[in-house]
């Protein structure tokens, strides 16, 4: 794509095989991916949103609880690419690395709507649109109710693994915690979440 | 054979395989069973909750927030530019200033050493005339016994210790003008009452 550039941008969304040379190509492409943020190329920009953007509003959405915050969110998380695009090292994977910038601005949002104590965390905007109740509707707002209540970093680790399909080493990589942790981390945020399930039922 | 102890493990694990293992404890377990049943709706449930949704505004928003950061890093950038230009040419200048006032703190003691040698190269030849004088006047000294040949000898032993005192004084401080000043005045003194002596002498010898 875009002559000169020609970054493999398939590459970012689905990780290949494990081969030193696959992931050496994967790193330069990603480097390059990083520097066009960094210059601001609006191509390259619309690219990664056409790639992203659903899984990150999806991650956003599942993190702030409303569309407006979720779209903020997204939008802020483009403006710290490109200001950050230039310190970029190649270490995880680009597509990695944006995720970890969009998990943070969600925290950050988190944080200011709880020094603006303006809790409306969930709003069923999504199920309204869909319209029909049907069983399945009931019970995904209550795990999403049961989400909202959990602390940030086990909110993430669920969000990420269990509903975003990420590997715990991907997980470890955004959160900043070792792979082992993300691993309990799931396990007993799932075990908790299944208590109060129970216990709801 | 799996016991309700085990179904914690075999959950973390998380594996089919270990999965398998719960769900055949679970066939024999009431307790197990419904936790176990709690434990899949949730997993199975979960990726129902990734969703997203058309937003034809997010993209064009996107695009014109990405445009004002490119319009507000540009002059940042120059500012930069412009703060490192500004500190280059400072860090020149004051090197230039400070090489400068170097090299004339230099020249001005290169100057005033040259100065001090002058003076007191003058200095040594006065004081040879006013030795060559002292000597004509020697003979004079040594058998005075008129009162005003004995009045010129105590004056100049006064002036000898007079002289001494500044010389010690401007060895403790040779680029002192002052000092300079009185050690001449002290020659002159004497250059004057060696002459004197000199010329009394001739005018008595001369008949």
């Amino acid at each position: 794509m875009r002559g000169a550039l020609a970054i493999d941008f398939t590459r970012i969304v689905t990780e290949g095989p494990n081969i030193e040379d696959t992931a050496r190509t994967a790193r330069s492409d990603d480097r390059r991916l990083a520097a066009a943020c960094a210059a601001g190329d609006p191509e390259v920009f619309e690219e990664l949103y056409r790639l992203h953007g659903d899984r990150m509003k999806s991650m956003a959405w599942n993190h702030l609880g409303n569309i407006a915050d979720a779209e903020d969110a997204v939008q802020e998380t483009f403006i710290k690419i490109h200001r950050a695009a230039g310190g970029y090292s190649g270490e995880a994977a680009f597509s990695t690395w944006l995720f970890r910038i969009l998990i943070n601005t969600c925290y950050d949002q988190l944080r200011r709507r709880k020094r603006r104590a303006e809790e409306s965390p969930i709003d069923d905007d999504l199920g309204a649109m869909r319209a029909a109740t049907t069983v399945d509707e009931t019970k995904r707002l209550a795990l999403r109710k049961l989400l909202a209540a959990l602390p940030e970093q086990r909110r993430s680790v669920f969000v990420l693994f269990e509903i975003e399909g990420l590997s715990h080493a991907e997980i470890a990589t955004i959160l900043d915690i070792t792979e082992g942790n993300s691993k309990w981390i799931l396990f007993s945020t799932k075990k908790q979440l299944q208590e109060q399930w129970r216990a709801a039922r | 054979m799996t016991t309700c102890n085990d179904i914690d493990d075999l959950l973390l694990e998380g594996d089919s395989m270990a999965m398998q293992r719960a769900a055949r404890h679970a066939e024999n377990c009431q307790s197990c069973l419904e936790k176990l049943a709690a434990w899949n709706e949730i997993t199975a449930l979960a990726p129902s909750l990734r969703t997203t949704w058309q937003s034809d505004l997010l993209w064009p928003r996107i695009e014109r927030s990405l445009r004002a950061e490119r319009r507000r890093i540009r002059p940042i950038v120059w500012q930069i530019a412009a703060a490192f230009l500004l500190v280059a040419v400072l860090g020149v200048t004051v090197w230039e200033v400070r090489r400068t006032a170097r090299q004339s703190a230099f020249d001005d003691a290169i100057l005033r050493m040259t100065a001090v040698d002058e003076v007191e190269r003058t200095e040594r030849a006065h004081v040879a005339a006013i030795e060559k004088l002292e000597k004509l006047a020697a003979p004079q000294l040594e058998n005075a016994s008129s009162p005003l040949m004995i009045s010129y000898k105590e004056k100049l032993m006064l002036l000898d210790d007079a002289i001494a005192e500044c010389q010690s004084n401007i060895q403790r401080n040779r680029q002192n003008a002052h000092l300079r000043r009185q050690l001449l005045a002290v020659y002159s003194e004497k250059q004057s009452t060696l002459q004197e002596l000199v010329r009394e002498e001739s005018h008595v010898s001369t008949p």
